[in-house]
């Protein structure tokens, strides 16, 4: 007994986790693979110790999603304001800047759009981009505060972001609840006469919308002098104020266009899918925006295909539980892709190393060649 | 936990908590960090009852030896006796149980808690459950058994840094520390509450501790101590009586006497200012004055060294210089014109480079590209930049040209830069800053860290970059640096310029001279 537990502890002490200075990206995204498959197989046995089969259950999941155009155009659907704000959330990360917002910016999003909806009548292409600027720029306004005092004096964004989208709620049921009332719709206001195009099915132009701003993100942040600087601070600093960027402004326009693109989630969500402005549009996309934007790494191309998969695995979680799947079980389901995706990550930006073990130093004062384990004190 | 109980335990027969540690040697010690040789074979005797001063340079080995007192470090050879009897410390926490605490530079206290509960936080002696009042009485008797005040309610964050220190002795005293190690202790504190300390330390070795105080500051070290072992590069010099030694005998000691050849260069014929601080004062980043009155020319085609002890305002000269920190007083001129409080990116633009201290955190952004890296400096000006957009090519063709310059050995342009080695990095670091500096190019320890290829590397580029007309700040630590590069060397001691030496003339009274004036001492000044 003893024995062998010293010779765990011999084997244990011959091995130490060392963080890798770089990791190649294609190592992440295969982490990432491994780490769904994975899930899905611990889900797959999950069904079949409730009784269900696994591969039938699998095999109707995937017909209903991938198989039908029905199906595609539902994924497509809810993948757009999970892009959405999940780009809200990346362009911030770029930044080192946690914007738990989203939320309430797609709701003062939806509520200018609304705004617009109801008390303006004219043509349909003059309508959307007034509500379009609207939403981002009431999106952008609800950032301001937690963006000034951050830039300014250092105030931590999650906390004001966080706490202003319950505000924001608020404020839209004043509304949803009194002013636009609907008669007929509990807590909700009246119908917006305005309906967002449809690209196909069911499917409105929205997609396409996230999907452009994706790019276009993408493009200024690779391209333009900005885009460089954001890449600069969020990595160091330090070193960008050495150089003299303006820390403080970068900080506020970065901050500002997280909020516009939240902003323009909520317009695209009022007049796409939802139609009437209430506290309950959202279905939480602004939270888990965070998580998509995590999924990607913050890139924002890779953003429309983490917003894709999310989307994909909540539009399995519907079919699954019309097949007499738990709900539970199906929130334990994302939960756990989403656990072992950030093991996976964390996993993977270390390495197993093997340590040089001295115990006993030699006696006669020679110096010693140097060893692993030394230049990490040296560090300290 | 456990196990490390036991394992001290075995090597601790007599140490017992209660016995008293009437001396303890360490002999032939030594310690390698990966190709530093921190301790070259020290030796150092301590007796019970005496305040014994360990002075030295930076990077001299007093840190790492302590270190290996306290249980930090292991040895890589040597031994360390206690009244005799041979020890090996598997953590600090068993240097603590046999009665050896240290008190570090940097404290390590947490803020927001009292400054009883940091006392008792991971204390064996600490009840499992303790009440508020409790907690206080127990504080309170700490503090009448070792004749020491401190607020017991406050919170840690509110308390002067003298303060905070008394908190981190206390918290070693408390735990029966008899061997009481202070780490450049005075640093941070006002002479009152230096002044204060030393009546502390006295009063502690009175009862029969011994107290090792780390310093490089000559008055204090003459004023506090009973012996003084001294040394350089890893190597203990001497030890004596401090009575016998003078600050002039201590300087000589700490800085060496051997003179370095200096290579012959070209004559500097330009007479013109490029750089001038007039009465320059600046704060540091807690808010203290750093710098005082500082007065200063440097001409193009020169390298103007200043030496002295880390942490006496040459951090904050450099930073001042290129723009990072506030001018609180005085004026400084680039080329006769008043820049006084431009911005960073200005005096870049006008010609003032600055190679940093810390190139890992603020030269250079590790996990960028070279090419990103490289054009840090002008990304934002023609032709790198098209009306907001960055012109790749341009970049690239700009990288290149640094890379062939600088001569980094890398396999691509698009390589992250932490995927260099240390002298490459520095190289391209340095070579990006000569091709902003157009005027003055601020070198702070351009060297440090480097293996010999590279330091040479460096070095040359400097003198290449003086020889072509451009002035050099250089500040380093290393005093026989400053005498190879400089032509002027300037003494730099708690934020006040003590002296000039042309550098070409320094002899051995001269750099002796030098080592006082780093340790404070000016000329004439009797001790």
């Amino acid at each position: 007994m003893t024995e062998s537990k010293t010779d765990l502890k011999a084997f244990l002490a011959r091995y130490h986790l060392q963080r890798r200075p770089t990791v190649q990206p294609w190592l992440l995204i295969l982490v990432k693979i491994l780490a769904v498959v994975i899930a899905f197989l611990c889900i797959g046995l999950f069904i079949e110790l409730n009784g269900l089969s696994a591969p039938d259950m699998a095999g109707r999941a995937i017909k209903s999603t991938l198989g039908s155009t029905f199906g595609l155009q539902q994924i497509a659907q809810l993948a757009t304001p999970l892009i959405l704000t999940g780009l809200a959330s990346a362009i911030c990360i770029k930044m080192r800047l946690w914007n738990i917002g989203a939320e309430g910016h797609l709701y003062m999003g939806a509520w200018a759009a609304t705004a617009i909806g109801l008390h303006w009548t004219a043509p349909a292409w003059a309508v959307f981009p007034a509500m379009f600027i609207a939403g981002a720029l009431a999106g952008a306004i609800w950032m301001l505060v937690p963006a000034i005092a951050r830039a300014l004096w250092d105030v931590n964004e999650i906390i004001t972001t966080l706490m202003l989208n319950f505000v924001a709620i608020l404020w839209v049921n004043i509304f949803a609840i009194n002013i636009w009332r609907d008669n007929i719709v509990l807590r909700s206001s009246l119908r917006i006469p305005y309906n967002l195009p449809k690209l196909f099915g069911s499917l409105n132009i929205g997609i396409l919308i996230a999907m452009g701003l994706a790019i276009l993100l993408a493009l200024f942040l690779g391209k333009t002098n900005f885009g460089y600087e954001v890449k600069l601070i969020g990595l160091n600093r330090r070193a960008a104020e050495y150089v003299g960027m303006a820390v403080k402004k970068n900080i506020l326009i970065v901050m500002l266009i997280a909020g516009a693109i939240a902003g323009i989630c909520g317009v695209v969500e009022v007049t796409g899918s939802a139609h009437r402005l209430n506290s309950f549009l959202s279905n939480r996309y602004g939270y888990t925006g965070i998580l998509v934007a995590i999924i990607a790494n913050a890139n924002m191309i890779g953003t429309i295909f983490a917003g894709l998969l999310f989307s994909f695995i909540m539009n399995i979680g519907i079919v699954l539980q019309a097949q007499g799947l738990s709900a539970y079980t199906v929130v334990f389901s994302t939960g756990l892709i989403l656990l072992l995706v950030a093991i996976g990550d964390m996993l993977s930006r270390y390495q197993l190393v093997k340590v040089l073990i001295n115990n006993h130093p030699p006696k006669e004062a020679t110096p010693k060649l140097p060893s692993d384990e030394e230049p990490a004190e040296l560090n300290e | 936990m456990a196990l490390n109980r036991s394992s001290s335990q075995e090597n601790m027969n007599d140490l017992h908590p209660d016995n008293p540690i009437h001396s303890i040697e360490m002999s032939d010690i030594w310690k390698q960090f990966s190709d530093v040789v921190a301790n070259h074979g020290v030796d150092l005797q301590l007796h019970a009852g005496e305040v014994h001063a360990l002075l030295g340079e930076n990077g001299a080995g007093k840190t790492t030896l302590m270190k290996i007192l306290s249980g930090y470090y292991r040895p890589d050879a040597g031994s360390v006796l206690i009244n005799g009897q041979r020890v090996e410390f598997s953590s600090p926490a068993a240097a603590m149980r046999a009665g050896i605490g240290i008190v570090h530079q940097h404290f390590h206290l947490i803020e927001t808690m009292t400054a009883a509960e940091n006392i008792h936080l991971g204390w064996n002696d600490t009840p499992w459950v303790i009440s508020n009042r409790k907690l206080i009485e127990r504080m309170e008797a700490i503090n009448r058994k070792f004749g020491m005040k401190v607020d017991t309610s406050a919170k840690v964050w509110q308390l002067s840094v003298g303060e905070q220190q008394r908190v981190e002795i206390l918290r070693v005293l408390a735990r029966g520390a008899k061997v009481l190690i202070l780490d450049e202790p005075t640093a941070v504190l006002t002479p009152q509450e230096a002044d204060e300390l030393f009546q502390v330390m006295h009063s502690l070795a009175a009862t029969g501790r011994i107290i090792v105080f780390i310093s490089h500051k000559l008055d204090e070290v003459c004023k506090v101590s009973d012996r003084v072992t001294i040394l350089r590069k890893g190597m203990n010099i001497e030890t004596c009586q401090t009575c016998d030694c003078t600050p002039r005998s201590l300087a000589r000691m700490m800085i060496g006497y051997d003179l370095i050849s200096r290579q012959n260069r070209s004559k500097n014929t330009a007479d013109i200012d490029a750089l001038e601080l007039r009465g320059v004062s600046a704060l540091n980043d807690r808010g203290l004055i750093a710098l005082k009155d500082i007065n200063l020319k440097l001409k193009s085609g020169e390298i103007l060294g200043i030496a002295g002890v880390a942490g006496n305002g040459q951090r904050e000269l450099a930073e001042l210089i290129a723009g990072l920190r506030p001018v609180t007083q005085g004026q400084m001129l680039l080329k006769g014109v008043d820049r006084t409080g431009d911005s960073p990116s200005d005096l870049a633009l006008d010609g003032i480079g600055h190679v940093p201290e810390d190139r890992y955190n603020m030269g250079l952004v590790l996990e960028m590209t070279i090419m990103e890296n490289a054009i840090m400096r002008n990304y934002k000006t023609h032709p790198i930049s098209r009306a907001g957009f960055q012109n790749k090519i341009e970049a690239e063709r700009f990288t290149n040209l640094l890379v062939e310059q600088s001569d980094v050995r890398t396999s691509g342009i698009q390589v992250p830069v932490q995927n260099l080695s240390g002298g490459n990095q520095q190289k391209l670091l340095v070579t990006r800053e000569m091709h902003t500096a157009t005027s003055v190019l601020i070198a702070v320890h351009p060297t440090r860290g480097l293996d010999v290829a590279a330091t040479e590397n460096v070095r040359n580029f400097l003198v290449h970059y003086r020889n072509n007309g451009g002035g050099v700040l250089l500040i380093s630590e290393d005093l026989d640096e400053v005498l190879l590069m400089s032509d002027r060397i300037l003494v730099i001691y708690e934020g006040q310029i003590m002296g000039e030496f042309d550098a070409a003339y320094v002899d051995k009274v001269d750099k002796e001279e030098i080592g006082l004036q780093m340790g404070g001492k000016r000329k004439g000044i009797k001790t």
